[in-house]
């Protein structure tokens, strides 16, 4: 298995769970090779039943499921032998150790007692470990969530399937881990969900967006940002303006931020004619020195597929 | 933690272990985990304080009065103890096998094994003889303290070693087969705390109320998983006899059995057979709704 390539596939797959509960409805994903795939979408869309079935914990109504080449629910033992996950908050037994959980998953894993110390030691310098000897018990949720990695990380497996992997952990922890995930990337094979959008950005090199158990949009991260319309306009005026006067701008202009006594950013629907509109408008109020679309956060790009608004 | 990222090392020698091997770590973790639990300690703790009084009642009436009330014979004296076995054994299996699989699809321990390399037989073989094993160790120090009180009050030569060693065999079987029973409460409810209490309402109130008004209405309870472990006690009882009729006034009789060894062997033996198969094939389709 560890020489073969890594991969994940999902072929039209449908879940449901009782008549007229479909969670996930024809997924399809195929993914080789290494990278690092962002799996976005809102509470209730389908992200954690999809890394439930590509670990064997749920099975397809509908469709296949492949990891690594092999069916995770028929055969475990062989999907998972070069796969670590990280689903839904996972504990350790509260009376084991760090070291014995982590001891206990090498062993598992194949690993002997030397590599199993030499990866404890490496998960700690790259994520940052608890004392070995603290009872998993009595951790708190953002170093569960680190022992929980470490655990996923132990014996270097090819696949990582993350769910929310920086849940529970502080601004310099999610960091780190990203700058991890990004080297991880180059040779590993990760999908990883999450509501943090800079997670993602920086992680992620594809994008999969999933609402209602359906993909909406899979792309590169650079053509979701690319293609998203932008919203925010930077304007900058020759000279200074009052702030009163920007109150003319409404209802065109949803929102007026000041950056600097000569520019302002502007945010509007993100219609080229609005756009338009805009810039028209603000040289009635003064001349325009330039202006510019202000950078797309990927939020916008998500709400563009998505859509805002409360969901189910 | 370091700011820098450590270059991704190479990547380390693995090689799939045996599954009798990772039986071992499954089993081994999950024993160590089970011996550090509160209910572990809870039942350990209660079974050595009941027999303590009891212990310390037996001395307070003296080896004459207790001699008597046993027909001087360490044999019903130990019967008469072994009784209460099978229910230690019954409320150990419910505490221990009676979440030992649920926990994996609704606690957050359980993702953090099933996302592991390993079949889920595995699992359940591991799972399975770690209860059986801190069940067991409850029936050992249970007897341990019948034979300490039977050695006080018979001395030491007096203890039947022989049957001893058949009546704790038979609680090993019978633990066996209350722990499939358990686990298979455990495979079959989602809520771990519902395996529990259904294992301990089937053994120790449904099994027993049913066999009582089946023997009242004249049939052997033959199917009872109690009624079997009843065997625990026979095997020490010198002077057994697996059917008796009482006469309960106005021309009634009433049959009472007991099993014998052989047929409470078989009867456990066919419950852990039943039962083991039927929680793999159930914990084998499990899904993970929550």
């Amino acid at each position: 298995m560890s020489g073969s390539e890594a991969s994940i596939e999902l072929a039209g797959v449908t879940k449901w769970y009782a008549r007229g509960q479909t969670v996930l409805d024809r997924v399809s994903l195929d993914y080789r090779g290494r990278g690092a795939i962002g799996y976005l979408g809102p509470n209730g869309a389908g992200k954690s039943t999809t890394l439930k079935l590509l670990v064997g914990l749920l099975r397809p109504s509908e469709g296949t499921v492949r990891l690594n080449g092999a069916d995770p629910f028929r055969d475990r033992a062989t999907a998972l032998w070069d796969v670590g996950a990280v689903i839904e908050n996972p504990e350790a037994y509260g009376s084991e150790t760090v070291f014995d959980a982590l001891n206990r998953v090498g062993r598992l894993r194949g690993l002997g007692e030397e590599a199993i110390d030499a990866d404890i030691d490496r998960c700690g310098s790259e994520i940052g470990l608890p004392p070995l000897g603290q009872r998993c018990g009595t951790l708190s949720k953002g170093q569960r969530q680190r022992v929980a990695l470490a655990a996923a990380f132990m014996g270097d497996p090819k696949v990582l399937l993350l769910d929310e992997p920086t849940d529970g952990m502080d601004p310099a922890g999610r960091i780190h881990l990203r700058s991890v995930l990004r080297k991880r990337r180059e040779d590993h094979l990760i999908l990883m969900s999450s509501h943090l959008m800079a997670d993602v950005t920086e992680v992620c090199d594809r994008l999969v967006f999933i609402d209602h158990g359906r993909i909406l949009l899979e792309d590169s991260t650079e053509a979701v940002i690319g293609r998203t319309e932008s919203k925010l306009l930077d304007v900058e005026f020759a000279a200074p303006v009052d702030p009163a006067s920007l109150r003319a701008l409404a209802p065109t202009v949803e929102e007026v931020e000041v950056l600097a006594e000569r520019r302002v950013r502007l945010r509007f629907d993100g219609r080229a004619e609005t756009r338009a509109k805009v810039l028209e408008e603000c040289r009635r109020l003064g001349t325009l020195r330039s202006f510019t679309s202000a950078f797309t956060a990927l939020e916008d790009a998500y709400l563009d597929v998505i859509g805002a608004g409360p969901r189910r | 933690m370091s700011s820098e990222v450590p270059p991704v090392p190479n990547r380390p020698r693995r090689r799939r272990p045996w599954e009798v091997a990772e039986w071992a770590i499954v089993a081994g973790a999950q024993f160590r985990h089970y011996l550090r639990t509160n209910r572990f300690l809870g039942l350990v703790g209660f079974v050595a304080l009941v027999s303590a009084v009891w212990l310390f009642f037996l001395a307070e009436a003296g080896t004459g009065l207790v001699r008597l009330s046993f027909l001087n014979s360490v044999s019903e004296f130990l019967t008469d103890y072994s009784a209460s076995t099978p229910l230690w054994i019954a409320l150990a299996a419910a505490l221990f096998g009676g979440d030992a699989l649920s926990v994996d699809f609704n606690s957050p321990s359980g993702f953090f094994t099933l996302v592991l390399p390993v079949r889920r037989r595995t699992l359940l073989a591991g799972r399975f003889a770690s209860a059986s094993a801190v069940t067991f160790v409850v029936a050992l120090e249970y007897t341990a303290f019948g034979v300490l009180g039977a050695s006080f009050e018979f001395g030491r030569g007096a203890l039947p070693w022989g049957p001893l060693g058949t009546s704790l065999l038979l609680a090993l079987l019978f633990t066996l087969a209350a722990v499939s029973l358990a686990t298979f409460f455990s495979a079959f409810f989602d809520v771990p705390a519902t395996g529990v209490l259904v294992t301990v309402l089937v053994i120790v109130v449904g099994f027993s109320a049913l066999q009582d008004v089946v023997q009242i209405a004249g049939y052997e309870p033959w199917w009872s998983l109690p009624y079997a472990g009843g065997a625990i006690a026979s095997a020490l009882d010198w002077a057994f006899t697996p059917k008796q009729v009482i006469d309960v006034g106005g021309g009634h009789f009433l049959t009472t059995w007991t099993a014998t060894t052989n047929e409470g062997a078989t009867i456990m033996a066919v419950y852990l057979l039943i039962f083991v198969l039927l929680t793999a094939i159930l914990y084998q389709r499990k899904e993970s709704k929550g």
